[in-house]
């Protein structure tokens, strides 16, 4: 009973970050904050793909194969892995994507003297300096 | 100001619909008891003694260099796009980095208290031997290359705010090196995958050919080694000062 509410509420919460992350990214002009809030939206939907592969057992193990147990045992036991192998991909994705954004930024602060969309652009349109 | 208001209230009746659906609804099935079918048949075959796979307990690990070798493959081909196209937008010409170093000889040298210091040199030493703990030890627990990496890389960045960039480079991790050691690592990524090709005639990346748990165990190496030098690559072109890289860049523009 409170194992299930725990993960009503941690789900909810979940989300709550996901859709905050997607107003952050569509709402802040200045680019640091956008990659910012894309970072929140990716970690919280990162672990709701985790929370999707756990199992309402109690004594719940990792995906790792021990010596002394049976094949039944494991399964009845162990957690799904399929999401922790998605997810461990999209990590260093993210990580990619985050390394490629920041640089742009930075140079194009370097450049320009602001990392303002709108200002970025009108230097963009030739509109000013 | 009223759009703002407008994309707020639409995600939140967004946000409303889709967590009724998956709280209420369960969509998604999250955490339910009986195993999934797909993840019960990883749990099954991941073992050693089936044959099939790469001899890892550990069954994600299995997983990702196995069932899904091609697509971790391909995330570290992603990785290095990320990495040269990062370096390709703050490369400098010659005469760029010749004045770069002109101007880094004039700047006074500064580094930080003695406390921090010491303290620095012991949290690096911890910090290099866990990471090296989760990568080396990948296959058998949870980590692997791509996260010793990264905890690896935070050691380094640490290095660069409680010492200069200076140091570092007068010790010498200079580009030239920490690109070197990227590329080796990748090569050793790129020879184990096809290493069964040309000696046990297999297909490409059926590591489970392979003796023992070299295989898994050199990929895990090539990754942290690939991970670890492209963050540093990365780290030390961004770690220029400021106003010399604004003034370089600054006056190619005009």
């Amino acid at each position: 009973m409170i194992a299930s509410f725990l993960i009503f509420y941690i789900t909810i919460t979940l989300f709550a970050m996901t859709f905050l992350g997607i107003y952050g990214v569509a709402t802040r002009s200045n680019l640091i904050k956008k990659i910012i809030m894309l970072n929140v939206m990716g970690d919280a939907i990162n672990m709701l793909f985790v929370l999707v592969g756990y199992r309402l057992v109690y004594p719940v193990f990792p995906p790792i194969y021990e010596k002394h147990l049976t094949v039944e045992e494991f399964l009845g036991r162990a957690v799904d892995p399929v999401p922790q192998a998605l997810v461990l991909t999209a990590v260093v994705i993210g990580m990619a994507m985050n390394i490629l954004l920041t640089t742009y930024a930075i140079q194009f602060y370097r450049l320009h003297g602001t990392v303002d969309a709108r200002d970025m652009a009108e230097i963009m349109r030739g509109e000013r300096e | 100001m009223r759009r703002d208001v407008y994309v707020a209230v639409s995600f939140l009746l967004a946000f409303l619909v889709i967590s009724y659906a998956i709280t209420v609804k369960d969509v998604l099935g999250i955490a339910q008891n009986p195993l999934r079918t797909l993840g019960e048949f990883y749990l099954s075959h991941a073992f050693a003694h089936e044959g099939l796979t790469s001899h890892s307990p550990e069954v994600v690990t299995a997983i990702v260099w196995n069932y899904r070798g091609f697509d971790t493959l391909f995330e570290t081909f992603v990785f290095f796009l990320a990495i040269m196209g990062a370096l390709s937008v703050l490369r400098l010409t010659k005469e760029q980095e010749k004045s770069v170093r002109d101007l880094e000889a004039r700047e006074p040298h500064r580094q930080m208290d003695l406390i921090v210091r010491a303290t620095v040199k012991l949290v690096v030493i911890m910090i290099v031997s866990i990471s090296a703990s989760i990568a080396l030890h990948g296959h058998l627990t949870p980590g692997g290359g791509f996260q010793g990496g990264s905890a690896m890389a935070v050691a380094a960045l640490l290095l660069f705010a409680a010492f200069s960039k200076f140091t570092l480079e007068r010790k010498g991790l200079t580009l030239r090196h920490t690109v070197s050691a990227y590329a080796l690592g990748l090569a050793l990524i790129l020879t184990t995958v096809l290493v069964p090709v040309f000696l046990y005639g297999g297909k490409i990346l059926q590591i489970n050919l392979l003796p023992g748990e070299t295989g898994l165990f050199n990929l895990d190496v090539g990754e942290y080694t690939a991970v670890t030098f492209g963050f540093l690559t990365v780290f030390l072109v961004l770690g220029i000062s400021e106003w010399i890289f604004k003034s370089v860049l600054r006056r190619e523009v005009r």
